[in-house]
């Protein structure tokens, strides 16, 4: 086992402290030994030297006599040391000349080494030069036993052991009370960081043992307890954070389905398209109309998908169509009567609008085409026109006749009648002929305003038109006293000229009825941007300004005396508004200061007229 | 005295016809033939060659354009100027019925006294 492969920090340690301890405690000893040995080998040659010194001395002479007893004798004072356990005296050619041999076992080399100290396992021996002055003149040999020098080195190997183990045992003991110091807060720390990343509870701390001054595992606890509270308050941000994107995405998400369904339940269709009028958005009223799906629908124009066709079956081209252009600039755009094609090539009238999208900053992203299936209201209209048709003819067929008897009754042609009797007959007749308009003209306004009667458009002199108007009323007004003014100005309209003159008219002849002898009534108009504005203007009575709006409304009378004294069906001023708004125009009435009424209605000029108003436009602003 | 003209008025209902004839034969004096449909019509032209036919457009069967291209399709009858009666007053109609070939077209409910009037402009008897 290494040690980076113990799991814990404790055992690590330990074994730190104890192999340390160890080599320090077995290196002190070696120490100890080796210069022990080392001591005990000098001491031990050192007495063998002066020995074998003395005994080189003592034995020169008898060497030098030849007196091999006397070396004997001289070398048998060694018996003192008991460790000497051999000894030889030899000559100068390296014969043996005397040798001491006490022990049996042991006797003396016959060949002797060269002079020195030489360790031969149980024995130390010496091979000494014996001198007489300069003059070497012999041997010694002297060996020692090393029993005793061997016994001491392994009492101080055995006490050796002895210290390193119970170095050992005591390092053991004392690395485990105090490695607790260091290894307690790691694991507690360890134990923390376990519960911060496998149970994400950011609320625990570690326990440094001084807040200030500890050591470096206090540092380390106390960074720790730090980057914890650093998460912890993270996380609570986070998770208000996340619960607030939570239910804001719930909230969109809310929105958003009640957008659908809003959507999803209108019965109109509705289509939302980008800037290229290319569809991103189709609720499902839409789907079952056109019989398409938003998927269908992408990658290609409104115009070319369900707007192609004319509706007299004549390709429509995209750049013929104004519909693209006025989502681009972000116009609102109301058609109330075209055809819808679906997929499968059948197609539906309806009326529609466009109505252009901006965002935040006021930039136009695209448009909502809002379209309705007027199928069936068509349906409902036709029988409507042939109902009212239907119902005027029947009224006017007995209308003839009793206008008929009763003309020729008041006419005396057959025979005289009582004055009283007379009078009746002309209340009678009458009231067939206002019976009769009221008629004409219920039907009139049920044709213009179902668009059942096509307006014949063409081009429109504005001036012929009013004087036209203003010509057809001269004998009227002549009857009524009242002044007749024009001021025409010349424009070129696009519209119906019958139809305008019979607006001009009707107009004329109400401010007539309503004007006092001797006032004026006046017929004007003007260029206005892209319409021409009709005005008459008289010097009656005036309209009160809370009648003013409902003044177009059908069998709407300013006073309820009106219709019998004025003889007016209630239906001139709806026909009116009917005629001008089958043009695209618009028709009010407003005061005339001091005294009278206004009544105006726009009638758009004709393209090629309106190009030359805008160059006028322009070259007056220059101009100012 | 104005000429004593013999005028056919073709009409499916009974008092107009009678009113019609009143009004013309007061006021001008002309003999007045009456029919109360087409085919009739049609049949009393051709034999008793009336001076000028005033035609009602909505009748049952035969109505009045058809009765007038049967009119037109006869040499007996084809020469007698024919004006519409009528209760319709569209201008659409209006000129639709000129192009069939009618001399003129007078609206009901007309004026009894100027009835005749109407029908010598149109002929240009004055």
């Amino acid at each position: 086992m290494t040690l980076t492969s113990m799991r814990s920090i404790r055992r690590k340690l330990t074994v730190i402290i104890m192999l340390t301890s160890t080599i320090a405690v077995l290196l002190t000893c070696l120490g100890f030994v080796i210069s022990d040995v080392v001591s005990l080998r000098k001491d031990l040659a050192g007495d063998l030297s002066t020995l074998a010194e003395i005994v080189g001395v003592n034995v020169v002479e008898e060497l030098t006599f030849g007196d091999r007893q006397g070396a004997v004798g001289d070398m048998s004072a060694l018996k003192a040391k008991p460790s000497i356990v051999a000894a030889g005296v030899y000559t100068e050619r390296g014969e043996l000349f005397a040798q001491y041999e006490p022990n049996a076992s042991i006797s003396v080399p016959r060949v002797l080494p060269a002079d020195g100290f030489y360790n031969n396992g149980e024995l130390l021996e010496l091979v000494h030069a014996i001198r007489l002055g300069h003059r070497r003149i012999g041997t010694l040999y002297i060996a020692s036993d090393a029993r005793e020098r061997n016994l001491r080195l392994m009492q101080y190997g055995e006490i050796g052991a002895g210290i390193v183990l119970g170095s050992l045992l005591l390092a053991f003991v004392l690395s485990s009370i105090l490695q607790r110091d260091i290894s307690q807060p790691i694991v507690e720390l360890a134990h923390v960081t376990r519960l911060v990343s496998h149970h994400k509870n950011y609320t625990v701390r570690a326990s440094p043992r001084r807040l200030s001054g500890g050591d470096e595992i206090d540092d380390l606890m106390i960074g720790f307890n730090g980057m914890l509270t650093e998460i912890e308050q993270r996380d609570k941000r986070l998770l208000v954070a996340k619960d607030v994107a939570e239910r804001a995405a719930e909230v969109n998400a809310q929105l958003a389905r009640e957008s659908a369904l809003i959507l999803n339940s209108s019965s109109d269709g509705i289509i939302g398209v980008d800037l290229n009028s290319e569809p991103t958005f189709i609720n499902q009223s839409a789907e079952q109309m056109l019989g398409r799906t938003l998927a269908e629908l992408r990658g290609a124009s409104i115009h070319e998908l369900i707007h192609h066709t004319r509706a007299d079956g004549t390709p429509w081209p995209g750049s013929d169509c104004p519909l693209g252009a006025a989502v681009l600039r972000g116009e609102l755009f109301r058609v109330p009567s075209d055809i819808f094609w679906r997929a499968d090539g059948s197609s539906f009238p309806v009326e529609y609008s466009v109505t252009p999208m901006f965002d935040d900053e006021g930039r136009r992203h695209g448009a909502v085409f809002t379209f309705r299936d007027v199928t069936e209201r068509q349906a409902v209209d036709r029988l409507k026109g042939e109902f009212v048709s239907t119902v005027s003819h029947e009224l006017r067929t007995p209308l003839t006749s009793i206008r008929g008897a009763l003309g020729l009754l008041s006419s005396g042609l057959l025979g005289p009648i009582a004055e009283k009797g007379q009078r009746m007959l002309e209340i009678a007749v009458s009231n067939t002929d206002r019976l009769v308009r009221l008629i004409n003209d219920i039907l009139d306004l049920e044709r213009i305003g179902s668009g059942k009667t096509e307006l014949s458009r063409g081009h429109v002199d504005a001036r012929a038109a009013m004087v036209q108007a203003f010509e057809g009323v001269l004998s009227m007004a002549d009857e009524a006293g009242v002044q007749l003014a024009i001021e025409p100005a010349s424009a070129e309209l696009l519209g119906d000229t019958d139809r305008i003159v019979q607006t001009l008219t009707n107009l004329l002849g109400n401010a007539i009825k309503f004007s006092p002898p001797h006032t004026t009534v006046t017929v004007s108009g003007a260029v206005h941007g892209t319409d021409f504005v009709f005005c008459v203007s008289d010097q009656g009575r005036g309209i009160p300004e809370e009648k003013l709006g409902a003044i177009f409304e059908r069998f709407s009378q300013v006073d309820a005396s009106d219709s019998r004294d004025k003889g007016g069906s209630g239906l001139g001023l709806a026909i009116c508004q009917s005629i001008v708004e089958a043009h695209g125009g618009r028709i009010w009435a407003e005061p005339n200061h001091p005294a009278g009424s206004r009544f105006q209605f726009t009638i758009p000029l004709a393209l090629a007229a309106i190009g030359e108003a805008s160059t006028k436009g322009k070259e007056s602003q220059h101009a100012a | 005295m104005p000429r004593n003209h013999v005028l056919l008025v073709v009409d499916d209902e009974d008092d107009i016809r009678e009113v019609a004839g009143l009004s013309l034969d007061l006021t001008e004096g002309w003999t007045i033939l009456t029919a109360n449909g087409g085919a009739a019509g049609m049949e009393l032209a051709a034999s008793s060659h009336p001076d000028a036919i005033l035609l009602d457009v909505m009748m049952p069967d035969w109505d009045g354009p058809r009765t007038l291209r049967a009119l037109q399709g006869r040499d007996a009858t084809e020469s007698i100027p024919v004006i519409f009666l009528t209760a319709k007053v569209q201008e659409s109609d209006r000129q639709r019925f000129m192009q069939m070939g009618v001399r003129g077209i007078i609206a009901k409910p007309f004026d009894p006294l100027t009835l005749g009037q109407q029908i010598k402009n149109l002929l240009s008897w004055n």
